[in-house]
C-alpha cells in the first residue's frame, strides 16, 4: 500500500461575492499517492486552479480537511505555509514567472535563499538542477535572453532545486509550441521516475494522457477519476 | 534568512530601476544638505553672538541711571542724571565682589588738528576702562590714575579718529583741539570695529575728571553725572556683585522699594542670554525650514516605494510562492527604503559640509558643522527610511500570493 501525500476530504472553498456565496470547490475529496503522476482537467471556471492553489498551500479551504505529508494544513499560519511552499512543493507556471532582473542561476537559487542555504551549497545545487533540465550552458543568461522552452526549463529547475515532494504545474505547456511542449513533458516523465509526485493542470488531452491518472472537474466537483496506467515509480 | 541575503535582495531592487532610485535619493540629499548647512549657519550665528558679547569684556555689570520722564513721557533708560561719579567710586570702594570699575560719560564734540577736522564721541572714563572692556591701546598708553587725579589734558584716540586726524604720521605726543580745548595724544587704541550700535574706533578717551572740568561741565546738583558705570565682577561672583551694587545704590539714593529704583543693572549674563535666545530662535527657524524639506524627501521615498510595490506585485507573488515569508518581504522593502535614505543622508552630509565651507568662504559668514548635526542628519535619514518605508513594505508583505501572481 502506497502512502498518500495529499489527502483532501470534504473541501469547500467559498467566495463571498454579492448575495449568493460562490462555491469554487464543493465538497471535494481527493487523495494523491506518493510518486503518482496526476493530470487535472476541466474547463476554465471548473475550480482546477483553486484546487491547485489549495494543494500548493497558497490558499486555505473554507472548510474541510487537508492533510499534506501527514500535516494538517488548516492549523498552520502564513509563515508556516510559506515554509511548506519552500520545502515540500515546487511550482511551475504557465507564464514561467521568472524574475527578469536575475540570471537563470539566480532565479534557481532563490528558493534556497529563502530556505537559508549557504552560498556555496546554493550554487552547487542550482547548477545541478539546471543540469537536470539540460540548461547548464545558459546559467548566466537572463530570462529575456532565453526562449520560452528554456525559460520553462529554468522554472522547472527552480521548482525542483529544494527537493520537493510534490511538483505542481499549472498549464506548463500552455505558452509553448508543440515540439517544445513535448520536450518539457519528457522532463516531467523523468522527474516522476525520480520519485517526485507530479500534479499538473491542463486542458490539453495529449498532455494529460502522459500522466498515470486523470481527474476531471466541473463546477468545483470531481466528475471522473481514472487511472490510465499504473504508477511508473511504485516503490518496492 | 541572513541579513546579508536580505541586503543583497534589497540592493538588487534598487539597481533594477537606477534612475528612479537616484531621483528618490536626490530628495533626501537636498533635505539633509539643507539641514546640515542651515544648522551650520545657525551654529555660526550663535558663536558669532557669543564672540561679540565676549568682546565687550567678561563678567561685566552695566549700571545705568533710570529714565527721566518729561510730562510722563519716558525719555528712555539712561537719560536721568541720577547716577554720579561718586556712585562709581563708592561701588569700587565698598563692593567686595567688584574687581574694577569704569565710569563713563560721553558726548559728541568737534575735534581739530591743523587742517584736519572731525566730529567724534569723546568718552570720559577711568583708567580701568581698557581692562574692563578688553580694549587696549595699540600704541602709546591709556591714561592712568595720576592723569585722573591731576585732571591732565591727555587723551587716547580710537583708530578711526587717528585715520581722520593723522592720516600719515604717528599721533603719539601730538596735540589736538577738542571743542577748542588743547589735549595731548598719549596713545592709539587697537582696532575693535563696531559693537552693536557704536563704532568703538570712532572715539576719543579722556580722563573723566578732565572731562568734568573742561568739556562736560557739571549738570547735576548731586555731583558729577555719569551715563554708565561699568563694573567688573570677580570671577564667578556676578550675582553677588549685582546684589551688592543694587543695595549700595538703593542706600545711597534713598530708595525704599524696588519699584522706585532710579537705576538699572544688567549683567553680561543677561546680554548673553538675550543673544542666545535670539540665535536659538534663529537656529530653530532654520532647522524647521530644513526639516520641512526632509519630510518632503521622506514622502518622496514613501511614494516611490508604493509605486515600486505596485509595480512589483507579481515579483512579490513569485517570491511568496517559492517560500518567502512575511518578514522576508517586509525587510526587503524596508531595507530598500533605508538604503535609499541612508545613501541620500551620506551624500547630503557631504554636500552640506561642502556648502557650509563655501558659505564660510564666499559669504563671509561663519558656518560651523558640528558632529552633533552630522549624527543628527544620519539618524534622521535612517529614521525616515524606516518610517516612510514600513508602510509600503507592510503592504507588500501582506499581499495575497494568489492575487499577486494573477497581476500582470
Amino acid at each position: 500500500m502506497v502512502e498518500n501525500v495529499v489527502e483532501l476530504s470534504a473541501i469547500n472553498r467559498v467566495y463571498e461575492m454579492g448575495e449568493e456565496p460562490l462555491y469554487a470547490l464543493k465538497d471535494l475529496t481527493l487523495s494523491i499517492e506518493n510518486g503518482d503522476y496526476v493530470a487535472i482537467m476541466g474547463q476554465s471556471g471548473s475550480g482546477k486552479s483553486t484546487l491547485m492553489n489549495l494543494i500548493g498551500c497558497l490558499d486555505r479551504p473554507t472548510s474541510g480537511r487537508y492533510i499534506l505529508n501527514h500535516k494538517d494544513v488548516f492549523e498552520l499560519n502564513d509563515d508556516e505555509l510559506a515554509s511548506i511552499r519552500n520545502t515540500t512543493i515546487g511550482f511551475v507556471f504557465q507564464q514561467f514567472n521568472l524574475l527578469s532582473s536575475m540570471t537563470a542561476i539566480e532565479n534557481v537559487m532563490l528558493p534556497l535563499v529563502y530556505a537559508g542555504v549557504e552560498k556555496e551549497q546554493r550554487i552547487m545545487r542550482a547548477q545541478f538542477a539546471l543540469q537536470q533540465v539540460g540548461l547548464d550552458q545558459r546559467m548566466y543568461h537572463r530570462p529575456t535572453q532565453l526562449s520560452g522552452g528554456q525559460q520553462q526549463r529554468v522554472s522547472i529547475a527552480r521548482a525542483i532545486v529544494n527537493k520537493p515532494r510534490i511538483l505542481l504545474a499549472d498549464e506548463p505547456t500552455g505558452a509553448l509550441d508543440s515540439h517544445t511542449a513535448t520536450e518539457i513533458m519528457a522532463l516531467f516523465d523523468e522527474l516522476v521516475e525520480q520519485g517526485i509526485t507530479v500534479i499538473l493542470v491542463t486542458h490539453d488531452g495529449e498532455v494529460a494522457n502522459r500522466a498515470c491518472r486523470i481527474v476531471r472537474m466541473r463546477d468545483g466537483q470531481i466528475t471522473s477519476d481514472s487511472r490510465i496506467r499504473s504508477q511508473k515509480n511504485t516503490p518496492a | 534568512m541572513g541579513a546579508r541575503e536580505l541586503f543583497k535582495i534589497a540592493w538588487q531592487g534598487i539597481l533594477s530601476n537606477k534612475l528612479r532610485s537616484s531621483l528618490t535619493v536626490l530628495g533626501i540629499v537636498i533635505g539633509i544638505a539643507s539641514v546640515i548647512t542651515l544648522m551650520g549657519i545657525g551654529e555660526g550665528a550663535k558663536k558669532e553672538a557669543e564672540k561679540q558679547v565676549q568682546s565687550l569684556g567678561v563678567n561685566l555689570i552695566y549700571v545705568r541711571p533710570g529714565a527721566a520722564s518729561n510730562a510722563s513721557i519716558s525719555q528712555g533708560q539712561g537719560t536721568a542724571p541720577t547716577l554720579t561719579y561718586e556712585d562709581a567710586k563708592a561701588i569700587k570702594e565698598t563692593c567686595p565682589s567688584v574687581d574694577e570699575v569704569a565710569a563713563q560719560y560721553n558726548s559728541a564734540f568737534q575735534v581739530q588738528r591743523g587742517e584736519y577736522n572731525t566730529s567724534t564721541t569723546v568718552l570720559g572714563t577711568d583708567p580701568a576702562y581698557p581692562e574692563v572692556r578688553n580694549f587696549h591701546p595699540a600704541r602709546g598708553r591709556f591714561f592712568n590714575a595720576d592723569d585722573i587725579k591731576e585732571c591732565r589734558r591727555v587723551c587716547t584716540i580710537g583708530d578711526t579718529v587717528r585715520e581722520d586726524l593723522f592720516p600719515d604720521e604717528s599721533p603719539v605726543g601730538k596735540q589736538i583741539l577738542i571743542r577748542g580745548e588743547l589735549f595731548q595724544v598719549i596713545g592709539v587704541m587697537e582696532k575693535k570695529g563696531a559693537n552693536q550700535m557704536t563704532d568703538m574706533d570712532d572715539q576719543i578717551f579722556i580722563p573723566i575728571t578732565t572731562g568734568y572740568s573742561t568739556l562736560f561741565g557739571l549738570n547735576t546738583v548731586t555731583g558729577q553725572a555719569v551715563k554708565m558705570v561699568l563694573a567688573r565682577a570677580k570671577d564667578g561672583q556676578d550675582l553677588q556683585a549685582q546684589f551688592q551694587i543694587t543695595n549700595l545704590l538703593r542706600l545711597r539714593h534713598g530708595v525704599k522699594t524696588p519699584d522706585q529704583d532710579d537705576f538699572q543693572i544688567r549683567t553680561q549674563m543677561d546680554i548673553m542670554q538675550t543673544a542666545q535666545s535670539i540665535t536659538g530662535v534663529f537656529s530653530l527657524l532654520l532647522g524647521a525650514t530644513a526639516g520641512i524639506s526632509l519630510v518632503v524627501g521622506g514622502i518622496g521615498i514613501m511614494n516611490i516605494m508604493l509605486v515600486s510595490v505596485t509595480e512589483r506585485t507579481r515579483e512579490i507573488g513569485i517570491r511568496k510562492a517559492i517560500g518567502a515569508k512575511f518578514g522576508d518581504i517586509l525587510w526587503q522593502f524596508v531595507l530598500e527604503a533605508i538604503i535609499l535614505s541612508l545613501t541620500g543622508g551620506l551624500l547630503g552630509i557631504t554636500l552640506g559640509m561642502i556648502g557650509s565651507d563655501w558659505i564660510g568662504r564666499f559669504a563671509k559668514w561663519t558656518c560651523i558643522v558640528t558632529p552633533f548635526s552630522i549624527i543628527l542628519a544620519f539618524a534622521v535619514s535612517l529614521a525616515i527610511g524606516l518610517f516612510f518605508g514600513i508602510y509600503p513594505a507592510r503592504k507588500a508583505a501582506l499581499l495575497d500570493p494568489i492575487v499577486a501572481l494573477r497581476t500582470e
